[in-house]
């Protein structure tokens, strides 16, 4: 395997470290230089030696490949009202193919688990958005602001890879609802109660902007005293290059919130950009979610959802989407790619792309399949700020990738795809 | 072995000085002189009588892949919305939307639908090209290649600095194999580094950059020479000092200036051409003039426009500072991505309007450029794709260069001030259709350097389009009768009969093993990512088809 010259790509958390020395003997891994201790464990032992291939199914019974791409294009063939769901964790290769296939039959389609990818997205539409690579944090940041996120818990390489606490004299500020690994790392911290996010963001924006303000309304809207936020807002504005990370939600609060959290910073940070330089990244989520909004985004011109019902693709945000129709049993067929696989109601057929082990395999109408990106297939996922890396896989695959089944399906549903 | 047999038509090839009926024949996608036998008949004929023929068109300067292109698309869903901006999915074709930044499959079947069939993407960072070559590979119809950015490089620099220029030529060479890309682009050289870096602006030819102890005139002279002495086909593509700012004419002479002769391609030039002052927009003006002068009699200048046309359009550009004025400007949502080691991009949304001064003065600018170069080799037709508008307003723009009538008509609705501020009105020149085949395809292929583009000789592209002769030159140019894609016919009356994936053109540079595992090891030294990964592969090109360099045409 040339995995063994190139370096490795986990796929573990959002920070995407493609920097991984895989060392097997014995047909297993047996160390993963570089790899973090939540990642490590996770690889150690992996069979490098590909075992036999798993079987297709249909209704839980093993099948042959082609038996089983024909009964999965009929099911597509014949809904009218199907969804394409999952792909989370999908390469950008499969994610071409699985919108193709879309497109081809009509479907809602939506990236993973969109809850908090909308607000995300919808938030951009409003504001945009003032973002950087994560080597320009890297290499320019004086000051990191971790908003209502804990990295050193959960994404265990940034500070070391990205955002560099505790290296190069800059300063660490952490606001979140209590003291985490990473605040204890850092070198202030601030509680905010995660019902404040949108007071405390808006609050600092107004104190960015020279706005004058009560001290008494502050300290009730944000439970915090205006010179200790005048401190914070002074520290932001003094920075030569600030970036401000938060996680899939913008923070702790509520989900219905998080567009208004986005859009609170995108304006806080704009006001800054003014005065200095300064921008706004996610921490980014394990997986390929970035990668395949993105694909979806120059196929349809929308993402992380698009309705191609119509013959054409379209959007709307709040009103209707795959996972919402999903929810609401509004659809007559759905292909799922990769786990974990949604309750799908009695007598509507479905398809599972993914892990054969995978409990879904057995529930769905037809399983095919893929094995993981990074274990078993090869590709290219995107990390949280739109740069794009070979994933790289262990071993020999058992089984056609999921890029691979997609083009057959398509093949099946009617000719190439252009 | 296929043949297609294009009879009869009046053929407007200017690059082998053709404008007469006659026939051309294609055979396995390329071009193919008439057989020996005169009873020779070809797998599939088109009777072309009374047709206008002419190669397939080719836009050096356009945005179409990458990651600001696709930026635009998540942030502007309210100019996609609805059937009327949406293609619908039909036959094996795929469906997408279109406003002024399409989704990737609509561009490359509008491009062909306008009888396009090549397009660069004048703007992709180093780090973005893997992203951007598989987006290439979703649109079809064209033919596909890449500028790099190297004006904000920080090992670019780095050698630029060091005065050695073997080390200069071995960055450029590095980054445009890691890259596959087919040409180097500067925007705003050092400018951004500096604005990136939160330093005082760059906004002239001497201002040193912060850091690295550069000046934007070292930069670009260091690459122009880089380029040629690596034997690139196309020259330094430019976007030079304090794009969109009154007064900046003077920097864009000066920078043309600094090249001493050298080989240049000034891109959108229409944003570069203003008179006035920053602190005085009242001011604004024209400078076409001593500008279009000095290209008159400088041969190794070329320029494409960068026409301004009245709508609702996205900007967008590398230049990070300028995409920030501007949002500042119209005070309109902004999208800013800071890419390491160069550039990034800037988008917002903007809207053109003819009632607007400084607007009415850009639109009369890109048309001055076009009527004011003397030889038409050195002019491309850009709109600098969507930045002045949408290519999807080609037709218009070669409408306006071909009728005076029709400029005098729109020139009559700006505000009269405007109209004082440009020379237009007293622009009589109408180009012909042979000049509009150069401005098109015959001389952007040239600028290009790719002998087998934009002409209809033996060997070139079978890549064809055939016009109804209309005397609405609108209609005419948005609406070819057939265009034929490597000799097969994509589109017949107006209707998709094919959209193959088009080839993507990279230049194949030579990159001494040393020098990549040097630079590879400096590179991982700053990076967020391995240096391993940065390099592409063929295999992460669609369709990759190698330019030769190192000898000059």
């Amino acid at each position: 395997m040339p995995t063994e010259a190139l370096p490795y790509t986990c796929t573990f958390c959002g920070c995407l470290c493609d920097d991984l020395e895989i060392r097997a003997e014995g047909g297993r891994v047996v160390e993963a230089v570089g790899a973090c201790g939540r990642e490590r464990p996770y690889l150690i032992g992996i069979e490098t030696t590909p075992g036999p291939p798993p079987p297709c199914r249909l209704d839980g019974v093993e099948t042959t490949a082609e038996e089983a791409v024909r009964a999965a294009a009929r099911i597509l063939a014949d809904a009218k009202a199907p969804l394409v769901v999952g792909l989370g964790r999908a390469t950008n290769e499969a994610a071409r193919q699985a919108i193709a296939l879309a497109d081809r039959i009509g479907a809602a389609i939506e990236v993973g688990d969109a809850a908090s990818a909308w607000p995300r997205v919808v938030a951009m539409q409003r504001s945009g958005s003032i973002g950087a690579t994560l080597g320009e944090v890297k290499a320019r940041a004086d000051v990191v602001v971790f908003w209502g996120c804990d990295p050193a818990t959960t994404h265990p390489r940034h500070f070391e890879r990205y955002s560099r606490v505790g290296r190069d004299g800059r300063r660490a500020i952490v606001l979140d609802a209590g003291e985490t690994a990473t605040s204890r790392l850092a070198d202030a911290f601030l509680a905010v109660d995660p019902e404040r996010e949108l007071d405390l963001l808006l609050t600092l924006r107004a104190l960015v902007r020279e706005v004058p303000l009560d001290p008494h309304r502050v300290e009730a809207a944000t439970g915090h005293g205006l010179a200790a936020l005048q401190d914070l807002a002074e520290t932001l504005q003094g920075a030569r290059y600030g970036a401000w990370f938060m996680g899939a939600s913008a923070g702790r609060g509520s989900i219905e919130l998080a567009e208004a959290r986005r859009q609170a910073v995108t304006a806080l940070v704009r006001d800054l950009a003014r005065k200095t330089r300064f921008v706004s990244i996610g921490l980014g989520e394990a997986g390929n979610a970035h990668g395949v909004e993105g694909v979806l985004a120059w196929q349809t011109g929308f993402t992380p959802g698009a309705d191609l019902g119509a013959g054409f693709p379209e959007s709307w945000p709040g009103e209707s989407s795959a996972s919402d129709r999903l929810a609401r049993g509004l659809f007559d067929a759905a292909l799922v790619v990769g786990g974990p696989a949604p309750a799908i109601p009695v007598g509507k057929p479905w398809i599972f792309l993914g892990d054969a082990d995978d409990e879904a395999s057995a529930r769905a109408t037809a399983a095919l399949p893929a094995g993981a990106p990074g274990i078993d297939d090869s590709g290219t996922f995107t990390r949280v700020d739109g740069v794009s890396l070979p994933v790289r896989a262990l071993r020999p695959s058992r089984t056609p990738g999921a890029a691979e089944w997609l083009a057959r399906l398509n093949e099946a549903l009617g000719g190439a795809t252009s | 072995m296929s043949t297609l047999l294009i009879r009869g038509g009046r053929i407007v090839d200017p690059a082998n000085d053709v404008d007469s009926e006659g026939d051309v024949w294609i055979r396995d996608g390329r071009v193919v002189p008439a057989p020996a036998d005169p009873d020779a008949r070809a797998d599939r004929t088109i009777d072309a009588r009374g047709y206008v023929v002419m190669p397939g068109g080719v836009d050096v300067h356009s945005h179409i892949a990458g990651s600001k292109v696709n930026a635009a698309r998540i942030m502007r869903p309210e100019e996609r919305r609805g059937d009327a901006r949406a293609m619908r999915r039909w036959r094996d074709f795929r469906s997408g939307t279109i406003g002024s930044v399409p989704s990737s499959f609509s561009t490359g079947y509008l491009y062909g639908g306008l009888g396009y069939t090549t397009a660069v993407d004048a703007a992709i960072p180093p780090l973005g090209a893997r992203a951007a070559h598989a987006e290439f590979g979703d649109v079809p119809l064209v033919d596909k290649a890449m500028l790099v950015l190297m004006g904000n490089n920080h090992l670019v620099m780095e050698a630029v600095k060091s005065k050695d220029r073997a080390a200069v030529e071995r960055t450029v060479a590095w980054l445009l194999d890691s890259a596959r890309g087919f040409g180097v682009k500067a925007v705003n050289p050092g400018g951004v580094e500096q604005w990136k870096q939160g330093g005082a602006r760059i906004a002239g030819w001497d201002d040193r950059v912060d850091g690295f102890d550069v000046s934007p005139r070292e930069i670009v002279v260091a690459l122009a020479e880089a380029v040629d002495a690596l034997g690139l086909p196309h020259p330094l593509h430019f976007h030079g000092l304090n794009l969109g700012i009154a007064g900046n004419w003077e920097a864009t002479l000066e920078g043309m200036k600094a090249l001493q002769g050298r080989r240049v391609h000034m891109a959108h030039i229409q944003f570069h051409s203003y008179g006035g002052s920053p602190d005085a927009p009242a001011d604004f003006s024209s400078q076409v003039g001593p500008l279009a002068e000095f290209v008159n009699a400088h041969a190794g200048i070329s320029v494409d426009v960068g026409q301004v046309m009245f709508g609702d359009t996205t900007s967008m550009t590398a230049d990070g500072p300028t995409g920030h004025y501007l949002a500042n400007l119209t005070g309109r949502k902004w999208y800013n991505h800071d890419v390491e080691q160069e550039d990034g991009c800037g988008v917002s949304p903007i809207e053109y309007q003819d009632r607007n001064f400084v607007h009415a003065i850009q639109w009369a600018v890109g048309l001055e450029w076009f009527l004011r170069v003397d030889d038409p080799w050195r002019v491309a037709l850009s709109t600098d794709h969507p930045n002045g508008a949408s290519f999807r307003t080609y037709p218009d723009v070669i409408a306006l260069l071909m009728d005076r009538n029709l400029r005098d008509e729109t020139l009559a609705r700006l505000p009269e001030k405007a109209r004082e501020r440009t020379g237009l009105k007293d622009l009589a020149r109408e180009y012909t259709l042979s000049e509009i085949a150069i401005v098109t395809r015959a001389g952007p292929a040239r600028i290009l350097g790719l002998a087998h583009k934009g002409h209809l000789g033996p060997g070139a592209d079978g890549d064809v389009t055939i016009y109804a002769p209309d005397d609405d030159r609108r209609r005419m140019f948005a609406l070819p009768r057939w265009v034929v894609k490597g000799g097969e016919v994509v589109v017949d009356d107006g209707e998709l009969r094919a959209a193959p994936i088009g080839r993507t053109l990279f230049a194949e540079v030579d990159v001494d093993p040393a020098a990549r595992a040097a630079l590879s090891a400096r590179l991982g030294e700053a990076a967020s990512f391995h240096p391993t990964n940065f390099g592409l592969g063929l295999e992460d090109l669609s369709e990759p088809l190698g330019v030769r360099t190192g000898a000059r045409p």
